[in-house]
């Protein structure tokens, strides 16, 4: 139980503490450091694909110019950085779907700006180095033509314009449409000025318009690969990244804040439950030195209560002792009142009888003197004689004196009989109870057994035959009314046990001898013995085979306390349905008569 | 009166001097039979009738009241007299329960006291031979209504006994109370009571002369004593001089006290039939009234006696 209880609150600790790491896990969702880590190369990206592009712008402004160096570092640089999202320290892949989308995407279109631009460094080189060679035909055929041409004539001015607006072309990084538009016309005209003989001049100025024509076609090449260029969505794509990227990150934030709340709530649950369990233990503690200071005053009031208790049981056990007595005196008075009734019964009705009796025998007698009175004073007539004297003996006949008399005598003789028996009985009482002698007395054990049988013998009557073997035995040292008192329990015990095995022919052997400085008394009966359980038990107080109410299982006990204290011993053996046999031992002489005596005192 | 006239009488005694001086006491009375043991004398009961059956109550085998309740059975119509030495009180509350005796007559006894009680059995005996064979194995039913049957007086100081004594019996059987004498005697003037239930001490005062007085004048009446004071020599007072029909202790059990009131009204409706049968329910005169249970007052006396029209009317 323990052991189930201790399994059980380790659970609930490791539940806890479970709990507890989960939530603070699910706290620590959004990671702050690596979120600006990762914005930071976003930025980065950013700032290089702006300056990418600056680059760039500066390649178109000057576009006669190679500027490669700065932009391959910056492209060296962005590679780094796209590989950094994408696979490296600050990678976002994998976070979520949505980003792993806008990521593809923006990497996608960094790709093919990329490719873009490498391609826009190659083609751009060779368009360059034909425009310069363009640029540079130009003013040659320009002059070329001037020379064949009126100087500050018409044509002359229409060439100045047309070299100025054919280098404003080459300078221009995005050159206006107007403008070209105007070097188409110019040119128109300058063909349309052109006399046809002045084939030279013609000649000249085909040539010229084949190279401003060529520089602006590759312009405008050069201008369109730029436009593609810059028109890649780089930063468009790199802006929804962001905008994803933050997003999840922003759901990532609140989430963790989400759980962050609901670890107080949880840590603060914890806290109260903590807290009770302190006060639980804190109380524990206070009650445990209240306990402490109380249990001295509870160990004295128990004793006071068990020593108490231990008076009261003492009390009880010396009335129960008393009970017992007083019972076994109300039995044994019962038994002699009725042995003292009947003999008192008939002797008392014996005399009634004889003195009614004598009344009509005195008739009898008083006529018989009558006559005899008469014959003796010779006084009488003879008539008067006879009449007197058959009176008389009309009297005895009608009473059958002699046979009244003789029915009489034999009453008298039972009421001597009976009054005889009464005095018996009371001398045996007195013998019995023996108040009359102190405890060192000598005294004849075969004389107090032969008392106890005397007023047993209510119990021993009928079907129950006593023989008795009495050895010589010497006066023994006790107390004579304790030790009839045994020999009236045993007795009485071994009727009862005769009755209860419904013997027909009781039988009750009492043996007496001198055995080792003492006498030894056995009683042996033919009743319904006693179970080894019930010799186990025969000798404790309160046991009792008999019906309730019938005995209060004291008397055995109560026999072995007077004979131990007489400094005796007592032994019974039995076989069950066959009978029993009481054997006891008691020495000649009390070792310590006063201590023995006291003993006895403090059991009554 | 020749032999075969006389009544006939059974001693029975273990102690052969008790029959000598029975023999010599009623010696030409009655025609006389004498059993040394209680075996013997059932024997003896088996074969022959008899008018009255004394028995001494310690006897080794069986008891006198044992022996007395096997007469009943087997010889109703004898008178039962218990002559005893000593009798514990089980043994008294044996004798009136099981044994009906007439009369506990202690040892050592009164010669003329005991002649008396002999000749009265044997009268009672004699003139009511016819009716204890009519009634005899009559129920006491006769299909009288519930409503018609006798009342039952409970006279008890504790007030509670009475339902409780109702509770037990259900409605079968009509109930009245009363705490004090005067009280019960009221309740007899105003209504048929058949048995009486009484304590042996109402208002501390001992109901032997009550109940005396009240089976005098109205032998029918069955009176019953239910008490937790039971004491020997009251209750042999209750059967010589109140011929109770029952002795019950307390507590009172459901089954015990159904049965006996039951028996008890039974009793009452066969007295009432065959009025001989009072005879032999007679009680015994105090020989001299004891002063711990002074006789009624006059004027209670003479309401009683009023009251047998009552009764018997």
């Amino acid at each position: 139980m323990k052991f189930v209880k201790l399994f059980f609150s380790l659970v609930l600790v490791i539940a806890a503490l479970g709990g507890l790491g989960f939530l603070i896990q699910k706290t620590q969702a959004a990671d702050g450091q690596k979120h600006l880590e990762r914005l930071a190369a976003l930025q980065n990206i950013n700032d290089l694909d702006v300056a990418l592009n600056r680059a760039m712008t500066l390649n178109r402004a000057s576009s006669l110019q190679l500027q490669s160096d700065n932009k391959s570092e910056i492209i060296t640089s962005l590679g780094d950085a796209l590989d950094d999202i994408d696979s490296g320290d600050n990678s976002l892949r994998g976070l979520a779907p949505a980003i792993d989308k806008a990521l593809d995407q923006f990497l996608a279109t960094a790709g093919d700006k990329f490719v873009l631009a490498f391609d826009f460094d190659i083609r751009s080189s060779q368009i360059i180095q034909r425009l310069i060679r363009s640029a540079d035909a130009v003013p040659l055929y320009i002059n070329q033509s001037k020379n064949l041409v009126e100087t500050g004539g018409n044509v002359d001015q229409l060439l100045s314009r047309l070299q100025t607006d054919a280098m404003a072309v080459i300078i221009a990084t995005n050159p206006e449409e107007r403008l070209l538009d105007g070097i188409q016309s110019q040119l128109v005209t300058l063909k349309a000025s052109i006399a046809p003989d002045q084939l030279e001049l013609a000649k000249s100025v085909d040539q010229l318009e084949f190279a401003i024509k060529s520089v602006m076609a590759d312009k405008r090449e050069l201008v369109e690969r730029l436009d593609e260029f810059f028109d890649a969505p780089t930063a468009q794509d790199l802006n929804s990244l962001n905008d994803v990227y933050t997003q999840w990150h922003e759901s990532r934030v609140s989430e963790a804040a989400e759980y962050r709340q609901y670890l107080v709530a949880y840590a603060v649950v914890l806290l109260l439950i903590l807290a009770w369990l302190g006060l639980r233990l804190r109380r524990s503690f206070i009650e445990l030195d209240k306990a402490n200071e109380t249990l001295e005053s509870q160990v004295e009031e128990r004793t006071r209560d068990l020593s108490h208790t231990l008076k009261e049981l003492q009390n009880s056990q010396a009335q129960l002792i008393q009970s017992e007595k007083m019972a076994s005196l109300g039995q044994m008075v019962a038994g002699v009142a009725h042995e003292i009734n009947t003999p008192l019964g008939y002797a008392r009705g014996n005399a009634d009888i004889v003195k009614t009796s004598l009344a009509e025998v005195r008739t009898v007698t008083d006529q018989q003197s009558k006559a005899l009175q008469m014959i003796a004073n010779g006084a009488a007539s003879e008539e008067a004689i006879a009449e007197a004297l058959s009176m008389a003996i009309a009297l005895d006949q009608d009473l059958a004196t002699g046979e009244l008399l003789d029915e009489l005598d034999s009453l008298l003789g039972d009421t001597d009989h009976g009054l005889e028996q009464i005095a018996e009985l009371v001398a045996s009482l007195k013998d019995f109870s023996r108040v009359d002698r102190s405890r060192d007395d000598l005294f004849d054990v075969n004389k107090g057994i032969e008392s106890a049988l005397k007023i047993g013998q209510n119990h021993l009557k009928g079907n129950i035959q006593v023989k008795k073997v009495f050895g010589e035995l010497p006066e023994i040292e006790c107390s004579p009314s304790q030790l009839n008192q045994i020999f009236l329990n045993i007795i009485t015990n071994a009727a009862q046990a005769i009755d209860v095995a419904g013997r027909d022919e009781g039988r009750i052997f009492i043996h007496t001898s001198p055995l080792n400085e003492g006498v030894s008394i056995r009683i042996l009966d033919n009743g319904c013995g006693m179970s080894e359980e019930t010799m186990a038990h025969i000798f404790e107080p309160f046991f009792t085979t008999k019906p309730v109410g019938k005995g209060t299982g004291l008397g055995m006990s109560i026999i072995y306390r007077i004979i131990e204290d007489h400094g005796g011993s007592i032994d019974v053996k039995s076989i069950e349905g066959k009978g029993s046999e009481f054997s006891v031992w008691l020495p000649l002489k009390q070792p310590d008569v006063a201590t023995a005596d006291d003993a006895v005192a403090a059991a009554a | 009166m020749s032999e075969t006239e006389k009544a006939r009488v059974l001693f029975v005694d273990d102690e052969r001097r008790i029959l000598t001086t029975m023999r010599m006491l009623f010696r030409g009375d009655y025609q006389m039979f004498f059993a040394n043991s209680a075996n013997e004398a059932i024997e003896f009961l088996k074969r022959e009738t008899v008018d009255v059956v004394v028995s001494d109550q310690r006897m080794p085998g069986m008891t006198g009241v044992d022996l007395l309740r096997e007469a009943k059975d087997l010889r109703p119509e004898a008178m039962r007299i218990l002559l005893t030495g000593y009798s514990d009180l089980d043994a008294i509350i044996g004798s009136i329960n099981e044994g009906e005796i007439f009369r506990f007559v202690n040892k050592p006894w009164d010669n003329k006291e005991l002649k008396a009680t002999v000749a009265q059995a044997v009268e009672a005996s004699h003139t009511t031979r016819e009716a204890i064979q009519l009634s005899r194995g009559e129920s006491g039913e006769d299909g009288q209504a519930v409503s018609n049957l006798p009342a039952t007086l409970v006279l008890d100081e504790d007030p509670s006994v009475a339902p409780a004594i109702q509770q037990m019996l259900g409605n079968q059987y009509r109930i009245v109370a009363a705490t004090t004498i005067e009280g019960a005697i009221e309740i007899m003037e105003r209504e048929a009571v058949g048995v009486v239930i009484t304590d042996t001490r109402v208002q501390n005062q001992s109901v032997v002369s009550l109940l005396s007085t009240l089976k005098e004048h109205n032998p029918e009446l069955i009176s019953m004593v239910v008490t937790a004071r039971a004491d020997a020599g009251m209750a042999i007072e209750l059967i010589n001089q109140g011929q109770i029909y029952r002795f019950i202790t307390k507590p009172l059990r459901e089954t015990q006290t159904k049965i006996t009131v039951a028996s008890a009204i039974n009793q009452h409706r066969r007295m009432a039939r065959h009025k001989q049968l009072s005879r032999r329910y007679q009680v015994q005169k105090p020989v001299e009234p004891k002063p711990e249970s002074p006789p009624l007052a006059s004027g209670l006396l003479n309401r009683i006696r009023s009251l047998r029209r009552l009764v018997t009317g």
